[in-house]
């Protein structure tokens, strides 16, 4: 237990650091995927026959591809157009780009859930398009997409992990530095697994909390 | 400099590589599932518990730390072990993990009467296993099955990063070498995407082979 001690205050500061990193790239990705999710959705929903086939490409394209392929593509592929951004930067965009897709997909099949007697209904009442869809679309839509979301923010989260590749000192990469420095085996990997577990945890209960409380009584 | 053809058979080398992984560690996930979700229905408190705390932190730790975490810590015991003896163990755990919830999910789907149905036309419990849940769990897990296939595929490549040899670290390689950023990634995202896309058609046609007369894999 005492190396565990020593070990944790020479490091902790390091640790926190690090895990901050994790969850300032997870949050901020995560808001900006949900409106990427949301254009992209709109787009589809509401730009032609050209903008729908042109959106499923680019989803079905990204679902089918590790998101390993897209940080690369960033990471490696802006210097080459003269655009030197922080890795962090890269990579967070790159999980934005996939997660994006993915919540595009969410949207979707929320949608599809909605009743068709619903937008028949909204019409029959005399709310114009943009009413009906922010008065009975919008609200039943989000409703809908609350569990999926909550499980794409996991997804997200642990796909923070490999921002290590492309040098991010994030958790991962701070554990594994830290296995390397000190010759521990495993501890520093576990702590990190703490680290994410609570968080994920965190977001499950988050998620059902929330699911409850806008359900239909 | 430009990617050369026979950097593209390289990686058509690799890609196989990656298939092999998935592959591998999809077979021994699915059997390692097979062993767990029984668990999951089993009459013992401690067994359930085991069941959702191994996917509780299976599902809920990146599949990049398990790996490192894998590698790092056999490495300590045993010294120096394969990447890919490491890779598709941890590929195993994790998709078991995934696999698992996706059977349990589909004996939940059947439709409670049918149980009482089998009670009542005096099945015993063996055939009752073999001819009623077997294949209704079979059909309704299927398309959620193929879904953590393709899953499979995509996160072998997070063994890229414990320096397994498969399509990403050959199309990084590839990249720091010639710096062809967008070639090299286009035929590895078009290699993945063929694997992935294979996969899902093959599913689809395996689906409408199982799917008995009348069976629309909905609730009853």
């Amino acid at each position: 237990m005492g190396q565990y001690r020593a070990w944790l205050d020479a490091y902790a500061q390091a640790y926190l650091a690090a895990a901050g990193w994790t969850l300032a790239i997870a949050v901020l990705a995560f808001l900006s995927s949900l409106l990427w999710g949301a254009l992209l959705f709109f787009l589809r929903l509401s730009a032609g026959v050209w903008a729908e086939r042109l959106v499923d490409v680019y989803v079905q394209l990204l679902r089918n591809t590790p998101v390993l392929l897209p940080i690369y593509l960033i990471y490696f592929g802006f210097p080459l157009i003269g655009l030197l951004w922080p890795a962090a930067i890269c990579g967070g965009m790159a999980l934005v780009l996939q997660n994006g897709a993915y919540i595009c997909e969410i949207f979707r099949g929320a949608y599809k859930a909605i009743d068709r007697v619903q937008h028949d209904a909204a019409k029959s009442l005399g709310l114009m398009p943009w009413m009906a869809f922010r008065k009975v679309t919008l609200p039943q839509l989000l409703v809908h997409s609350i569990p999926a979301l909550g499980n794409q923010a996991v997804l997200l989260l642990k796909d923070t992990s490999l921002l290590s590749a492309i040098t991010v000192v994030e958790l991962t990469m701070q554990a594994k530095v830290l296995t390397e420095r000190t010759g521990a085996a495993y501890a520093p990997f576990l702590l990190a697994a703490a680290f994410y577990l609570s968080l994920v945890a965190l977001i499950e209960f988050g998620t059902r909390l929330a699911h409850r409380s806008v359900q239909w009584r | 400099m430009a990617m050369t053809p026979s950097d593209v058979w390289v990686m058509a080398e690799a890609a196989r590589i990656s298939l092999a992984l998935a592959l591998a560690a999809i077979a021994f996930g699915t059997l390692l599932a097979l062993l767990l979700t029984p668990l999951a229905f089993a009459p013992f408190a401690l067994a359930r518990f085991g069941y959702w705390l191994y996917v509780f932190l299976v599902r809920g730790t990146p599949v990049l730390l398990l790996a490192l975490l894998l590698f790092y810590a056999l490495a300590a015991v045993w010294g120096r072990i394969s990447p890919y003896a490491a890779g598709v163990v941890v590929l195993t755990i994790y998709l078991a993990a995934l696999f698992a919830e996706v059977f349990r999910g589909g004996v939940l789907a059947i439709p409670r009467p049918l149980w009482d149905c089998c009670k009542s036309l005096g099945l015993s419990r063996r055939s009752i296993f073999w001819r009623v849940t077997t294949p209704l769990v079979a059909r309704y897990a299927l398309p959620p099955y193929l879904n953590v296939c393709v899953m499979a595929v995509k996160a072998s490549s997070v063994l890229s990063i414990i320096s397994v040899w498969e399509l990403t670290l050959a199309a990084r390689e590839i990249i720091e070498r010639t710096l062809d950023v967008y070639r090299v990634l286009a035929v590895a995202a078009i290699f993945y995407f063929i694997m992935c896309f294979a996969i899902d058609r093959l599913g689809r046609r395996l689906e409408s082979r199982l799917a008995a007369k009348g069976f629309a894999g909905e609730r009853l």
